[in-house]
């Protein structure tokens, strides 16, 4: 038969993101493809080197508008440890439960575009409908429901009074509830089971070749999480279950996802329990030592890296992002060889596209 | 794995290969060791077969103020500890062996810096720009030169 080659994108209902992909099929059957990135490529990194620290917590906060937070978080834990500050532990507890609020948002976001790419509108339609909670508690701690502000050198720039404590312990609550029943759904509806069930299965081995990580990683039963394997504080004190399924298949990366939001949720609640009184930031000096540092961290879409090099002055000589889409797109193309084209949307939404995340 | 087991690796490496294998000492959380560019696919192949598969975190160039004459480049890795292979390449003509072939996620991480620093991977395909725009006839951006210096 024939072999045609299909453009998807840049602009394409199907991305949510500009992305260019040429996808050969045979018939019905997709034989592989090829991926084109750079259309939302800001220059971030060579931005933040004609920027001062302070003014990249802001920068560096744009490069996405779903993890915003944990960008801001990783590069301003960077900082601190060549500034060699210490952080009040409350700033801590603080950031991890924005960062956890944020993975909630960003798995049911995800969620509710597999079920739209799969036609099931009322799943779409109640998961959105949920992921305004996790929105609405951001935006009343910070007052932003896509950019929050939150973080600074050396802290974090906002702090709970008893209201607001008890308002965001509500929410968790009904959001407990609301994904539990989401999940029931999920584990039981026939037309989701068959659409992602046995659909282009990854293998542990492949996870590994292609350095994927994140819930494609886990969903694969690669047991990789770096809140436990290399834990900025809170997530060193704290006790959570790293979730994992073999199966490796479009379903177990769906699962994956809703097992973690439980467990995020959960997260939230031992923060709100636990979090210590005390200031929520410390002084810090405008200008860094020289020095260099590695930072990684657990985006909602796995591990986030981040190099950092100061020379002494007020602006980063270099700073290296590396986003988990970037690794996930790599094995994209692998995924996409002998799937049938009806499944290409599944497939596309189970790597959890962040089209600005991996441009930069 | 931990702190021994990278200990254990090195004198392996050195052991077996007889590079130089110096430890950078100036990158915090992760050790970093440098090496010479010849040796990177050697020595990438064997801690990839000493851990029956490394998980690569990206790879990250910079051209240092100090001393434009060379684009450092760092492989770094994680495998229950971060840690990372540095080599330098000369300014003029950075040119390195691709990873490729041993590690198929190195894909990305080696077209981002092929773009971004002018630096030749050989023994991979030919690959169309992954950032850049198709028709950019400047020098790479991160190379501090005449026309980048600012």
């Amino acid at each position: 038969m024939t072999k045609i080659s299909i453009p998807i994108g840049p602009q394409h209902p199907l991305l949510k993101e500009p992305l260019s992909m040429k996808v050969d099929i045979s018939g019905e059957r997709v034989l592989g493809g090829s991926l084109r990135l750079g259309y939302v490529h800001r220059g971030i990194e060579r931005l933040a080197q004609k920027r001062n620290y302070v003014q990249n917590v802001h920068l560096i906060e744009r490069i996405c508008g779903i993890c915003s937070h944990i960008h801001t978080t990783t590069y301003c834990h960077g900082v601190e440890s060549l500034l060699k500050v210490e952080v009040p532990m409350r700033a801590y507890y603080l950031r991890a439960l924005m960062c956890e609020l944020e993975r909630i948002h960003s798995h049911l976001l995800w969620l509710g575009i597999l079920a739209k790419h799969v036609g099931l509108d009322t799943i779409f339609m109640h998961v959105w409908h949920d992921r305004e909670l996790a929105l609405d508690i951001m935006e009343e701690i910070t007052g932003g429901r896509v950019l929050h502000g939150a973080n600074q050198i050396g802290g974090v720039r906002f702090e709970l009074d008893e209201a607001q404590v008890a308002m965001i312990r509500a929410g968790v609550e009904k959001l407990h509830t609301q994904v539990e029943g989401v999940l029931d759904v999920i584990e039981n509806e026939p037309a989701l089971i068959a659409r992602t069930r046995g659909v282009a299965p990854v293998s542990a081995d492949m996870i590994k070749k292609y350095c994927v990580v994140g819930p494609i990683a886990r969903a694969s039963g690669v047991d990789v999480d770096m809140r436990r394997d290399n834990p900025i504080p809170p997530y060193d004190q704290m006790e959570f279950s790293v979730v994992t399924l073999p199966d490796g298949d479009a379903l177990a990366r769906t699962l994956v996802r809703v097992y973690e939001t439980r467990e995020s949720i959960l997260l939230c609640e031992r923060i709100l329990r636990d979090i210590p009184d005390g200031p929520v930031s410390t002084r810090v000096p405008r200008k860094v030592p020289a020095g260099e540092v590695i930072v990684r961290s657990e985006a909602p879409r796995g591990e986030l890296f981040y190099y950092l090099r100061s020379d002494g002055t007020d602006k980063p000589a270099r700073l290296k992002i590396r986003t988990p889409t970037l690794a996930a797109l790599c094995l994209l193309p692998e995924q996409m060889s002998a799937i049938q084209v009806a499944d290409i949307p599944v497939v596309l939404a189970g790597v959890d596209l962040c089209v600005a995340c991996a441009d930069r | 794995m931990d702190q021994t087991n990278i200990e254990s690796l090195c004198h392996k490496l050195k052991s077996q290969l007889d590079c130089t294998f110096d430890l950078y000492t100036e990158i915090r959380n992760d050790d970093t060791f440098v090496i010479s560019p010849d040796q990177l696919k050697v020595v990438v192949a064997m801690i990839n077969e000493h851990f029956n598969g490394i998980h690569l975190s990206t790879i990250t160039a910079q051209q240092r103020e100090a001393n434009a004459e060379v684009i450092e480049v760092m492989y770094s890795f994680f495998q229950g500890v971060g840690f990372s292979l540095m080599i330098s390449l000369p300014t003029k003509a950075p040119e390195v062996t691709s990873i490729v072939s041993i590690i198929p996620g190195a894909d990305f991480y080696e077209r981002e810096v092929a773009e971004m620093f002018g630096v030749k991977f050989t023994g991979r395909r030919e690959t169309p720009p992954l950032l850049l725009p198709d028709d950019w006839d400047q020098a790479p951006p991160f190379i501090r030169n005449e026309v980048n210096n600012d």
